[in-house]
């Protein structure tokens, strides 16, 4: 951006031409493209980049020098860390370093669905009550009811009534989350709804559903973003304390939870059995959480300053 | 402002029938047959029948709606399948130990996380601020189960500071009980020190750059009364707030500590029940804990109106 100081018409006595402005104006540097904003929000591209190494290791879990996760060997019963056995062996005498990089699987699967399932459900759940007005008493007291029950009991409560699967762990996860994305949505919609130009949408003869697909649903994305990530970490966390409680994936699926209550019983002498998976989940809640820090700064930078 | 009180209590009356409603009908809306599920594999059809009638499966959903609301309302949550026991004095037995550890962590949360949160906003943008919110993210992120076995092996196993395990009752003394409790306590706390510091410390920001606080500083009172006094009383409510989403993280957090330090409550009871099968102590868990937690949330609301007097719905 110039300004031109020069002028060609002739400047009239007694009326001084305005110095040039400073550089204080002139916009700042704007980074462009992927590489730009990521340079811009550090958090996601560790953050980011930490959950794709996680995601690549679950996915080519076979190809990277493990052996069948459930294969027993009753003679090389929990061998320490060695050359090996690069995570040791648990009491069965399994590969553990094979055992948690399946496990992978299990924790990123159940994230990713439960955050998906759960965020599609809310958005549903919240338009419809942010829209509908006699439906809006009725949903939200349901969820009112349904938040009052801590989400890890409810869990609990679905997966001692069905038979353990991955599937149904995901099921039940999600109906524990649903209320309190729906309320987001609910929330964002009612303050939309309230917006300038979608009373010029009404105005203007714009149909509802068409109001909601334009002008509701691309602002509901935002923070629906990063409530998925937080999302995706409290099911991972609450997929291996349902596992780790013996209500969660089936013990024959090699889950970080999974392995995790098998080394319970002999944590003090064989820490390293609890170790690597915890040492990996936490691992993978903080990638998830530290993308979720990073998307919301980068999405409101109102809310940056706060939190 | 009683008659506030009296009209938030009473509002809590269709929550609680809506909670009551929803725990029942799991049975119902779950997929497959639940009488076959919890029977077992091994369980002969008569078994299976067995259960049904003990759970009323066999009968008409609001009868036994019904009859079971009625039952709850006098007290009565059920009997146990597996030992035959009255739900609630089995619960009766083990509450003492989650009550404990619950309160503890609670308060150990709540006088650790709302000065960090007063001191990081007060420095906020110095490398203290950015140290507590380092911590407060890496507490998020690592399970409670991670952080009570690392705490157990440095503090019990390695420095052999703390017993490693188990519980002590209130009655044979504080010492013994808050020595048991200690570890467990940090353990299930950390999540709610990350978010109670997090969300102090947001809302502190908010307050600090108002004028009256201006005020206070030129009128040269000291720090410690402005951050405490002035500014903290008026930074309550999001704090208050998050206070109670904290204790539903606590509930759950609780299960597992429980497993973790082998302290025989409620949590124990509930894996119990998991690996039986047992139906009816679930329910019952289930229950109590979210009627606890609606309670909280009523407590929550009748302290928003004391710090805040503004407040009235």
């Amino acid at each position: 951006m110039t300004v031109s100081t020069t002028s060609t018409v002739p400047v009239p006595p007694g009326l001084a031409i305005a110095p040039p402005l400073p550089d204080l104006l002139l916009p700042v540097k704007v980074r462009r493209g992927v590489m730009g904003f990521l340079r811009n929000h550090p958090t996601v591209a560790i953050g980011g980049g930490l959950l794709l190494c996680l995601v690549l290791v679950g996915i080519f879990a076979p190809y990277l020098w493990t052996v069948d996760p459930t294969a027993l060997a009753p003679a090389r019963r929990t061998r320490a860390p060695s050359a090996l056995y690069w995570f040791g062996t648990d009491m069965l005498g399994r590969d553990l370093y094979s055992r948690v990089l399946y496990g992978a699987r299990v924790s990123l699967t159940v994230g990713l669905s439960v955050a998906a399932l759960a965020s599609l459900a809310g958005l549903a759940i919240g338009l419809v009550s942010g829209f509908v007005r006699w439906a809006d008493g009725i949903v939200m007291r349901f969820m009112d009811g349904l938040m009052s029950i801590p989400p890890i009991l409810l869990a609990v409560a679905l997966m001692a009534l069905t038979r353990g699967s991955v599937g149904n762990v995901i099921l039940a996860i999600t109906v524990a989350e649903i209320p309190r994305v729906s309320r987001l949505v609910r929330s964002v919609v009612l303050s939309l709804r309230e917006q300038p130009y979608v009373d010029a949408a009404t105005a203007s003869g714009t149909r509802t559903p068409m109001i909601i697909l334009r002008h509701i649903l691309p602002n509901t994305l935002a923070p629906m973003l990063v409530q998925a990530t937080y999302i995706c970490a409290s099911a991972m966390i609450v997929e291996s304390i349902l596992s780790f409680i013996g209500a969660g994936t089936p013990p024959t699926i090699p889950s970080w939870g999974n392995i995790m209550a098998e080394g319970r019983a002999l944590w003090q002498v064989k820490p390293y059995i609890v170790f690597f998976p915890a040492a990996f989940l936490s691992v993978t809640v903080l990638a998830v959480n530290l993308l979720g820090d990073g998307l919301r700064d980068a999405l409101d930078p109102r809310m940056a300053k706060g939190l | 402002m009683l008659s506030y009180i009296l009209r938030r209590v009473l509002s809590t009356v269709p929550v609680m029938a809506i909670v009551a409603l929803f725990v029942f009908s799991l049975l119902y809306i779950a997929p497959g047959d639940p009488a076959a599920v919890i029977a077992g594999d091994q369980a002969s059809p008569a078994d299976v029948e067995r259960i049904r009638q003990g759970l009323g499966l066999d009968r008409p959903f609001l009868v036994q709606f019904g009859s079971w609301l009625w039952h709850i309302l006098h007290g009565d949550l059920g009997t146990s399948i597996f030992t035959n026991l009255p739900v609630s004095a089995l619960i009766a037995q083990r509450i003492e130990p989650t009550l404990s550890l619950m309160v503890l962590t609670l308060g150990l949360a709540i006088v650790i996380a709302v000065p960090l949160g007063v001191v990081a906003a007060w420095k906020a943008g110095s490398w203290v601020d950015h140290t507590i919110m380092a911590f407060a993210v890496l507490a998020f992120s690592f399970p409670v189960f991670v952080v009570g076995y690392v705490l157990a092996y440095v503090f019990a196993l390695g420095l052999e500071w703390l017993p490693v395990q188990g519980y002590t009752p209130l009655a044979e003394g504080i010492w013994p009980w808050l020595q048991n409790l200690i570890l467990p306590a940090v353990a299930l706390g950390c999540v709610d020190v990350a978010l109670i510091a997090r969300i102090t410390r947001a809302s502190m920001l908010e307050v600090l750059q108002q004028d009256y606080i201006r005020t206070a500083r030129a009128k040269g009172l000291d720090r410690r009364s402005i951050l405490f006094v002035h500014a903290l009383k008026n930074a309550a409510v999001p704090i208050v707030t998050v206070i109670g989403i904290g204790v539903a993280l606590l509930i759950g957090g609780a299960v597992v500590t429980e497993s973790v330090f082998a302290i025989p409550g409620l949590g124990r009871l509930t894996i119990d029940a998991i690996l039986r099968r047992d139906y009816p102590v679930i329910q019952g868990i289930v229950l109590l804990f979210s009627f606890l937690y609606v309670l909280v949330n009523l407590v929550v609301d009748v302290i928003y109106t004391l710090v805040d007097p503004r407040i009235r719905y």
